[in-house]
């Protein structure tokens, strides 16, 4: 019981960087039906400049600013090359195939800059384990949870209470709508990549001290989160967190009563499972197809 | 023709088949045989990505299920390759029809993420069922024997030689039938494609197995040419190389899948080799630069967007001299050549040189060749069925369809003679095209019920509904639009063919008499409508009416009982409409029932027996023409009421 108990806290951190890093997902996919397939990747290099950063003596939360900073950056190059052309040519396949290859070519720069092999990250708060419910969690497990749900806290509020954030959603609503009322929508798509791949960078300084740093991090993990995306729907900010979590609990236990090499299945399964029975995901809507 | 490209292909094999023997190199015999491997990987592929237009990551997964099934039926049992190339292509196609599991739901890019879900789990479970795999050890064969006797380098290129061209003339003769003609129909409007009674739901996954079947294949025979497989060949970056290779040589063509695959087998090879690297990068530099030059002197570029791919070939060609080795950077490179290939080669090297030259694909040709065929008595004759005129053909009683609050169809009853020409009209918005969709199985009606020549059409799906006789056409047009006019009249002629993936394959007499039959039969539909001009044309390079005039010949393949026309009329000329309402009479003479939403009231008053009229989802008249045309209810809808 006492193991299950500290499975289901790793679990639930862990649910909530996927959380994060689905609902970076979420926000290019409301402005411009889009996704980055290299979130994964941004999350990675997130991580590795947050690294980087604290190896030239800056502070950990001092850097935090910095990575984010930084994310937005790259969020918005990957907007620029391999985006807005696609969206242009109104070629899915494009920005399908052009995301991938920006993933492909940031994880091979990162492995040509930082090396192949994983490393530690420090962490910032003690890492004695604090002794809850009789189970071990680690102070840094509470400031991923913390922290994750911070930062969707404040992007959801941002969208609802700005006239910045009225016009994401109205870019949201109707693309072609939003642009005749003079809402620069190609701006808006780029804010929301930046966005999205900020609020990867920051999963990623997030888990780091909790897992190893290194170039082959991101893949994964933008797989699995978005295996949270479609769990809980790409529409829906409740739907991600409980799928976030759902997964992250699947996961440790069928590491900790399988076997450790098996923790990426549950979650692939489950994306496969939930895309053939209810594509819409667990709490999204269902669009009536029009002919 | 025929003969030139006999004597060429003839030409083409020999020149393979005596490579090793000219050559003597084992490591050029080596390579040529991995660009065969994967150029069959890439026929299936292109199955997939190019014809049903579904982007597949999970290619590398299924090559991977091919090589270890080869691999450890080898190692377990000591197999022949009499038992491992079948096993290895059933096996892997029984994970497409898995694959394409998902794919029935979604497209796009969660098609992308299921199918690179799917081959992580594939490699994952390599990895880790380490009693079957061996694991991460990877699984060390040798060339397989045949009749007794073991197979050397040369000989083993010779056998993968074969299956190339197995592959090529199966992959080749099936998508130029009937199921290519399904694939591509799926691409270009799957709503179409089910009311042609070319069903979405099977063709994808014939698609899937086909595909697979042929990774399989090609798996197989790349653990025998490598001799050793490790679960680490079949990740993500073969996947996505597999999919640049399709889009870099040129999508639904052969000619592509071979150049891409050579392309991505030769180019690690290239980034090895510094020097080369060198001087191709400052060459492709130099050919992007005068291209530029001249897409801006023709006008067909702005300055801006001629720009980024000069700076980008130029940034490379100075990257590769700035570098001492390329090898670490070799997926920066192809992560750069697939964006350059995604923005600027859009249809592939092939498609390239096909549009410079103005080369006529296969389809034109084919049309050309409809031509000649003598013209059948009447394409039509077999429409209709002119049995008891006047009996009730379809039946709706109180149908409701109701989008959340709104109800778009409000205990609709409706009611159609055979042989008559029914009027559906009605302002904007008052339901006519839901109608439509829920007659033909696009939409499940709230409540109510619909029947068609006395069966309920209730838990039916779209191509069965489409099957048992109602043809339609739709307001906005939906062609498929990369095919030709006469192609798209083939997809409505789908149900008319009964061979099966055999017959195809091997040509045998029935899929032989079935395709003259039904290309002949086309072009007769094409001359009913006017169009037989035009027969080789892409749909979608043809003016708005005639592409109306394409949608009621392509109907009328399916031999419907009862043809639904939505807004024919609309953005006709007034000589189009003139020819219009001669074909919708003779479409009636041929015993056709039909039912004519239209906003031109001059054609429905002359056409039509009966009209009904909606409002608001409510019918409000219905009756003989003039009739309605004179009812207060209807001059209410259409004008607004009276102040009172």
């Amino acid at each position: 019981m006492q193991i299950l108990t500290q499975l289901v806290f790793s679990g639930i951190a862990l649910g909530m960087i996927y959380a994060v890093i689905a609902f970076g997902y979420q926000l290019t996919f409301a402005t411009s039906d889009t996704l980055n397939f290299g979130q994964g990747e941004a999350l990675m290099l997130g991580a590795l400049v947050g690294l980087s950063a604290v190896g030239f003596g800056i502070n950990y939360w001092l850097m935090i600013p910095l990575v984010c900073l930084f994310g937005a950056i790259q969020g918005a190059v990957v907007e620029r090359i391999g985006v807005r052309p696609a969206i242009k040519m109104k070629s899915e396949f494009g920005w399908i195939m052009s995301t991938i290859a920006l993933g492909i070519i940031f994880k091979n720069v990162a492995e040509n800059v930082w090396g192949r092999d994983d490393l530690k990250f420090p962490s910032p708060l003690p890492e004695a384990p604090m002794h809850f419910l009789g189970a071990n969690i680690l102070p840094m497990e509470v400031l991923v949870v913390v922290g994750a749900l911070l930062m969707m806290l404040s992007v959801e509020f941002f969208n609802r209470r700005s006239i910045y954030g009225k016009a994401v959603v109205a870019t949201f609503n109707d693309r072609d709508a939003a642009k005749l009322m003079g809402i620069n929508t190609g701006l808006v798509i780029t804010f929301s990549y930046a966005l999205s791949s900020l609020t990867a960078a920051f999963a990623g300084v997030l888990i780091a001290p909790l897992t190893l740093t290194g170039a082959t991090m991101g893949s994964v993990l933008g797989l699995k989160a978005f295996a949270v995306a479609i769990i809980g729907g790409l529409t829906s900010g409740m739907g991600i967190v409980v799928g976030g979590v759902i997964l992250g609990v699947a996961e440790t236990t069928t590491g900790f009563y399988i076997s450790t090499g098996y923790k990426d299945v549950p979650g692939l399964v489950l994306l496969l499972i939930v895309l053939a029975l209810k594509p819409a995901g667990l709490f999204g809507k269902t669009a009536i197809k029009k002919v | 023709m025929k003969p030139k490209f006999l004597i060429a292909a003839g030409l083409a094999i020999a020149a393979l088949a005596a490579f090793p023997l000219a050559s003597g190199n084992p490591y050029y015999i080596h390579l040529v045989e991995t660009i065969m491997i994967y150029a069959i990987v890439l026929f299936g592929l292109d199955i997939v990505v190019g014809y049903t237009g579904q982007v597949s990551l999970g290619h590398a997964g299924l090559f991977g299920i091919g090589a270890y099934t080869a691999g450890v039926l080898v190692l377990k049992l000591g197999a022949s390759i009499w038992l491992t190339l079948p096993a290895a292509i059933a096996l892997t196609a029984a994970f497409g029809a898995l694959l394409a599991l998902p794919a029935l739901r979604v497209t796009g890019p969660y098609l992308a993420m299921v199918t690179l879900a799917f081959g992580t789990i594939i490699q994952i479970l390599i990895n880790e069922m380490s009693f079957l795999t061996e694991g991460p050890m990877g699984i060390t064969l040798t060339k397989p024997s045949l009749f007794g006797h073991q197979l050397d380098e040369t000989e083993f290129y010779w056998v993968v030689a074969a299956m190339l061209l197995a592959s090529l003339v199966f992959v080749h003769r099936v998508l130029r039938s009937h199921l290519g003609r399904a694939f591509e129909a799926l691409r270009g409007s799957p709503v179409a494609s089910d009311c042609m009674g070319v069903s979405v739901y099977r063709y994808k996954v014939y698609a899937f197995v086909i595909s697979a079947g042929l990774a399989g294949l090609a798996g197989a025979l790349y653990a025998y040419s490598e001799q050793y497989i490790s679960p680490n060949t079949y990740n993500f970056e073969q996947t996505v190389l597999f999919l640049l290779a399709i889009i870099m040589g040129g999508r639904k063509t052969r000619t592509g899948a071979l150049l891409g695959a050579a392309i991505i087998v030769m180019l690690p090879k290239l980034l090895d080799d510094l020097e080369m690297f060198r001087i191709v990068s400052v060459l492709l530099a130099l050919i992007v630069a005068v291209a530029s030059a001249v897409a801006l002197k023709r006008g067909k570029s702005s300055l801006q967007a001629a720009l980024i791919p000069v700076v980008g070939s130029v940034a490379l060609a100075g990257l590769s001299f700035k570098l001492q080795t390329m090898t670490d950077w070799r997926l920066s490179v192809f992560g750069l050549i697939t964006l350059f290939v995604v923005y600027y080669l859009q249809d592939g090297i092939v498609g390239f040189v096909r549009n410079a030259l103005n080369l006529r694909g296969h389809a034109a040709s084919d049309a050309d060749s409809a031509a000649q065929l003598p013209a059948g008595a009447d394409a039509l004759s077999k429409a209709g069925g002119a049995t008891s005129q006047g009996a009730t053909l379809l039946e709706a009683s109180k149908v409701l369809m109701q989008f959340g609050g709104l109800k778009a169809l409000n205990e609709v009853d409706l009611s159609i003679k055979r042989g008559s020409i029914h009027g559906l009209i009605g302002p904007n918005g008052s339901g006519k095209s839901t109608m439509m969709n829920v007659l033909t199985g696009i939409y499940v009606p709230t409540a109510g019920a619909v029947s068609f020549a006395g069966a309920a059409l209730a838990g039916r799906t779209s191509s069965d509904i489409a099957l048992s006789g109602i043809a339609r056409t739709f307001q906005n047009v939906q062609l498929f639009g990369e095919m030709t006019a006469l192609q798209n009249v083939l997809v409505g002629l789908h149900h008319s063919f009964r061979s099966n993936l055999l017959d195809v394959a091997l040509h045998l007499p029935r899929y032989l008499r079935e395709n003259h039959q039904a290309s002949a039969r086309a072009f007769g539909l094409l001359r009913f409508v006017g169009l037989e001009q035009l027969a080789g044309e892409e749909a979608r390079n043809l003016p708005y009416g005639k592409q109306r005039l394409l949608e009621i010949a392509r109907a009328l393949a399916l031999d419907p009982q009862l043809l639904l026309l939505d807004e024919p009329a609309a953005g006709l000329t007034a000589p189009d409409i003139k020819e219009l309402l001669a074909i919708i009479q003779k479409i009636r003479e041929h015993g056709v029932t039909v039912i004519l939403i239209e906003h031109h009231m001059d054609v429905v008053m002359s056409l039509c027996d009966t009209v009904s009229v909606l409002d608001f989802g409510q019918k409000i008249a219905e009756g003989l023409p003039a009739a309605v045309q004179a009812d207060e209810k209807v001059i209410e809808a259409y004008l607004g009421g009276q102040a009172a």
